[in-house]
């Protein structure tokens, strides 16, 4: 089954946050995660597919049949909430036994079917213990079990991760991966941390405001930002103001850049992004795009350093994998993208 | 510093309470410190055949367990309305409504009722189910605070949304996820119920009626003849209390337990 909201709107009564015309569409078997600075809207996305917000206008499809009317319950929906909400006087396998029992399934089929869900899960052990007893990343499992015990029409991920510890919070991300590709079950998944985002979705869709800026495969999000806000909550990156001089020519506050401005008027505002991985130490060849400065930070990062290079005007980010400290860098003419300010 | 102070604490409480004890197997009680002329029973018998403490005994275990259940039954879902209820400014007001029979003296609402059941419209001062009636009221807020807070506690608002979005009604969700969640805090609240109900003197005093009178109205009426049945007839009171405050326990726990363990 499929999720697709079309030109969802609502307003938070009081407040200007909300969300505003979102049209986002999610095919069976495809994850895309909602990312986006708090208060961005990505909640409130999330609780009106849910069905726990009446939208001011738009619609809401699930399986391509209109739900906007339904109340939660009736959605079919398997919802994993941030702070898991499991019932605290249950046993895991109580809890994910309970959705089949509102569903009439007799009472030995669903503690076959809730014990098989948590086998999936991993958590076949812990069948007995009541969530007091089951740590943060076990209480995931189970609310995940829950939610996926029924053949839910769709998965909705609210920041399921968030309140786990690092290491545990990857294994988890690959965990839930796998069992909705095992599924093959449309889901959206909200989350503020980009990381988990790109490694994981399918498309991720950058909100910001209420409205969605981008939405698209996370390579291309990175490779290709639609606009300097995108540029600048994806990833990391260097990002000038910018105005362009001629097809070929930005000027920046470190300086002349050269770089494809052609599409752009001269004289309009723009933005420059330039990945700090395409930054390449040492002097220019040819003398293009060359600045030289000191190294004010520098950060060791494992597998490569990222540096800041105090230039005039400015500050050039790069990442090296070189241990010697550069005291000029150059931009490939290529490596910089040129993107509408926003 | 600490042990100290709760030492003494323990003994301003637990020494009455003692000495109520000593007193009421005391054969004589006078003037002096501790009872003098050595062990005797009679006091315990003098109650124990006493027709009016008899009577008043039964009176409040109906009257406590009545109160119980229907603080119970009228608490459970009041405390999820007023939990459950959208805007900040309702709960404060139901807060504020609901706590404020702790605020007025019972006194005043024994007046209240003793003007209303005494008109010639309304002449049933006297019934036992007034005097219930009169119990609930003062003792539901203790409940109502106990649930109300228990709920704020689990966040029951995510656990219903939860419940809900995976395909629960209203029933199933209160039957299977509101109740048993709330059973601690239902069965704790029954017990200070079942206790304020049993101890209860201003109200019933002026409300009971002469043959149902509750055991603590009665009660006064030792304290103007000897100290030992005087004594002993409270140590019967106290053990009265603890009764009631188990049996609501033990009630209520199956009440709640009965459903959690459907699944």
């Amino acid at each position: 089954m499929s999720i697709a909201v079309e030109a969802l709107s609502y307003a938070w009564p009081g407040s200007a946050a909300g969300v505003r015309g979102i049209d986002l569409s999610i095919a069976q078997g495809e994850m895309v995660a909602v990312i986006g600075p708090s208060g961005c809207g990505k909640s409130t996305l999330l609780k009106l597919i849910g069905g726990f917000l009446a939208p001011d206008a738009g619609r809401v499809k699930l399986g391509g049949r209109d739900a906007t009317a339904l109340p939660p319950r009736r959605r079919d929906l398997g919802i994993v909430f941030q702070a898991y909400a499991l019932f605290p006087h249950m046993t895991a396998l109580q809890n994910v036994a309970w959705p089949l029992s509102l569903r009439g399934v007799a009472r030995a089929e669903r503690s076959r079917r809730a014990a098989a869900m948590l086998e999936r899960v991993g958590l076949s052990a812990h069948a007995g213990h009541r969530p007091a007893a089951l740590s943060g990343g076990q209480q995931q499992r189970v609310a995940l079990a829950r939610a996926m015990v029924f053949g839910p029409k769709a998965l909705l991920l609210d920041e399921p991760l968030s309140a786990l510890d690092a290491a545990l919070r990857v294994a988890m991300r690959d965990e839930i991966r796998r069992l909705q590709q095992d599924s093959g079950i449309a889901t959206l998944h909200i989350t503020h941390d980009q990381e988990e985002a790109l490694s994981i979705a399918d498309r991720v869709a950058v909100m910001r405001e209420g409205r969605i800026l981008q939405c698209a495969a996370p390579r291309d999000l990175y490779a290709r930002p639609a606009t300097r806000s995108v540029a600048g909550f994806v990833g990391h990156a260097n990002l000038w103001d910018a105005t362009v001089l001629d097809a070929r020519t930005l000027r920046t506050p470190i300086g002349l850049l050269a770089a494809d401005a052609a599409g752009f008027a001269p004289g309009s505002a723009v933005a420059a992004l330039v990945r700090p991985e395409r930054v390449r130490p040492g002097p220019a060849p040819d003398g293009v795009n060359h600045f030289a400065g000191r190294v004010a930070r520098d950060r060791f990062l494992g597998s490569f350093r990222r540096l800041d290079l105090a230039v005039a005007g400015g500050t050039v980010v790069l990442e090296t994998a070189s241990d010697t400290s550069p005291e000029a860098v150059h931009i490939p003419q290529e490596a910089v993208q040129v993107l509408p300010a926003d | 510093m600490a042990a100290a102070i709760t030492a003494l604490y323990l003994a301003y409480l637990l020494a009455p309470i003692l000495l109520l004890a000593v007193g009421s197997v005391g054969a004589a009680w006078s003037n002096t410190l501790l009872p003098t002329g050595g062990l005797t029973d009679r006091w315990y018998l003098q109650v124990w055949t006493d027709r009016s403490f008899g009577l008043a005994f039964w009176t409040s275990l109906q009257v406590a367990a009545a109160t119980v259940v229907l603080c119970a039954v009228l608490g459970a879902p009041l405390a999820y309305a007023v939990a459950s209820a959208a805007s900040r400014g309702v709960r404060l007001a139901a807060r504020i409504v609901y706590l404020l029979p702790v605020a007025a003296p019972p006194i005043v609402l024994a007046f209240g009722l003793m003007l209303v059941f005494s008109s010639d419209a309304l002449p049933y001062l006297g019934e036992t189910w007034v005097l219930v009636g009169g119990h609930v009221v003062l003792c539901l807020p203790y409940l109502l605070q106990a649930l109300v807070a228990d709920m704020r506690h689990m966040n029951l608002p995510a656990l219903e949304q939860a419940a809900e979005s995976l395909g629960g009604g209203f029933r199933r969700r209160f039957t299977d996820i509101v109740l048993p969640a709330l059973r601690h805090s239902l069965l704790t609240g029954s017990v200070m119920v079942a206790a304020l109900s049993i101890g209860e003197f201003q109200l019933s005093n002026l409300v009971a009626g002469f043959l149902n009178r509750t055991y603590p109205v009665v009660l006064l009426q030792a304290f103007y003849g000897a100290t030992g049945f005087a004594c002993a007839a409270t140590v019967v009171l106290l053990a009265l209390a603890l009764l009631a405050a188990a049996t609501g326990a033990v009630a209520a726990r199956g009440a709640a337990g009965a459903k959690a363990m459907a699944g």
